[in-house]
């Protein structure tokens, strides 16, 4: 019996439609058929980026609640925290990556799609407190679908006070790095994404503001297939680089050296 | 009267409404218009200059979606391109070097949704004008026309203080939207029955500061000028840190849930 596959160790591929084993998918999750990524959760971003045993979870000031009494977003919450198994769409926290310590948020798309509530923005704005008072390089792995429409203005009002906030991170003089992954979009694209020292986007994630359908609706044209994809994004100008998943904690380990202060040598 | 959503949606998209121009025409003397961004070209959505308020220097951020068919696809509806917010920041960055309150007047649907705008970083153009508007140490206020929705709006309305006429609108995303994931849930009541977005709502919650009454609409121009003044000598006691300081708590405030 011990030698016949665990159920639901077949996963398939949402891009290429291919049954796809486990051992094949991990670590990276990168379909070996089509060669396009699974979104990962916050848990397995953390396993392939930082070393292990480092991370130091920070707990979220509060709790979600459907304040505004928004029909269905109790339910959508109740669902999205047993799916992931996590209180909200970021985790937060401190580790190290190839022994630099960093202060990390990390965004999960599975928690409804990464949207930036006020719990999410309040979480991001601790880390970046946190980054300051502790003197870390601060980095973020995004992962969102813009504002989340059941908080409405409340959800809309972190955009801002993320960004009154940002210029704080210019008295730490160490280095933040925005990671962009599939997706990220409207309200997260055009508050904190793009204003890191260094903006990586990871292979094949779709990053913009409106999305293609509505673009397509509203211009009568059907945008390029490559529209608002990182490959994209880095032709016009608006990314540092493209990494690809494999290559990224060795992207970012060469970053942090870079701005660690430290002489480097061989 | 309190109207229904529904009719402050058609009140604030009618090829009537009060426009940006025309509050600039008759409040704002010797108006100094700038035009493009310095790097792609010019959106003529948004009216941007220098000018006298009440002999005061000001600079001026207004939104125009056009009276007619052919206004509102020069003027692609009032939806800022990448080049508006570009241009608007430009206008910001006077402000600060000049010392001279900005004022922004907002009816637009939201942010222009087409590959030009992307493809040249409308989210990082957005975001920029988000935090300079944020960072001024000189008084910035915001007078809602019509609607405003999503970041789009919100880069012109990071303020000291939020002034709205009574019918005006101002969301996360527009009522249709919100509707839409209504729909789903088999609910036909307004929106905004579940979501704060009218002026007298977002008051209530700290948002607003003050809302201008649009009848009789022979005076509205009288009302709007004195609301914008009120603001304006309120906001002049603060100096530049007090400024900053303000505006960080009022938004911080309010999404202390
Ligand atoms: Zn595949």
């Amino acid at each position: 019996m011990s030698h016949m596959p665990e159920k639901n160790s077949w996963q398939v591929c949402q891009h290429c439609g291919k049954h796809v084993h486990d051992l094949q998918w991990a670590p990276d999750f990168r379909c070996p058929f089509c060669g396009v990524l699974q979104r990962l959760t916050a848990d397995q971003r953390l396993k392939i980026t930082v070393d292990a045993g480092s991370w130091q979870k920070i707990d979220l000031k509060f709790q979600t609640t459907n304040f505004l009494n928004f029909p269905g977003y109790s339910e959508k919450l109740k669902r999205a925290k047993t799916t992931t198994d996590d209180e909200e769409a970021i985790k937060i926290g401190i580790a190290n990556i190839g022994g630099f310590p960093v202060a990390m948020g990390v965004m999960d798309s599975h928690f409804m799609m990464g949207t930036l509530n006020t719990t999410v923005g309040s979480a991001i704005k601790q880390i970046m407190q946190i980054a300051i008072e502790q003197q870390l390089p601060l980095i973020f792995f995004v992962a969102s679908g813009g504002a989340r429409m059941q908080e409405g203005i409340f959800s809309l009002l972190q955009m801002n006070t993320i960004l009154n906030q940002w210029p704080d991170l210019e008295t730490t003089k160490h280095v933040v790095i925005n990671v962009l992954t599939d997706p990220t979009m409207g309200g997260v694209s055009a508050s904190f994404g793009f204003k890191a020292d260094y903006v990586l986007a990871e292979d094949h994630a779709q990053i913009g503001f409106a999305g293609k359908r509505v673009i397509g609706q509203t211009t009568h044209e059907k945008p390029a297939e490559n529209f608002q994809t990182a490959e994209d994004l880095l032709t016009h100008g608006l990314v540092d680089q493209v990494v690809a998943r494999e290559n990224m904690r060795t992207k970012l380990i060469t970053l942090l050296r870079l701005h660690s202060g430290d002489d480097v040598h061989d | 009267m309190t109207k229904t959503l529904e009719e402050k949606i058609k009140l604030i998209r009618s090829p009537n409404r009060l426009t940006a121009r025309q509050v600039i025409r008759q409040l704002i003397s010797d108006f100094f218009e700038v035009h493009g961004d310095r790097l792609l070209g010019d959106d003529p959505a948004l009216t941007a200059g220098i000018g006298l308020f009440h002999k005061q220097p000001v600079n001026v951020l207004g939104i125009n979606r056009g009276s007619n068919i052919q206004q509102r696809r020069e003027l692609n509806g009032g939806a800022v391109r990448v080049t508006g917010y570009r241009k608007a920041l430009r206008v910001v960055e006077a402000a600060e070097k000049f010392k001279r309150p900005v004022i922004s007047l907002i009816n637009m649907p939201g942010a222009d949704a087409s590959a030009f705008s992307e493809e040249h970083g409308q989210s990082e153009a957005i975001a920029d004008l988000i935090l300079k508007m944020g960072q001024l140490s000189v008084p910035n206020v915001a007078l809602f026309l019509g609607e405003g929705h999503s970041g789009g709006a919100l880069a012109f309305s990071n303020v000291n203080q939020i002034l709205m006429l009574e019918n005006a609108l101002f969301s996360v995303a527009s009522p249709e939207a919100v509707q839409a994931i209504l729909k789903n849930r088999n609910k036909t009541q307004d929106a905004s029955e579940f979501m704060p977005m009218t002026a007298q709502q977002l008051k209530k919650i700290g948002l607003v500061d003050q809302i201008v009454v649009e009848s009789p609409s022979n005076t509205l121009m009288d009302r709007i000028d004195k609301a914008i003044v009120n603001s304006l000598n309120e906001l002049e006691k603060l100096n530049g840190l007090q400024l900053k300081t303000q505006r960080f708590k009022k938004f911080e405030n309010i999404t202390q849930i």
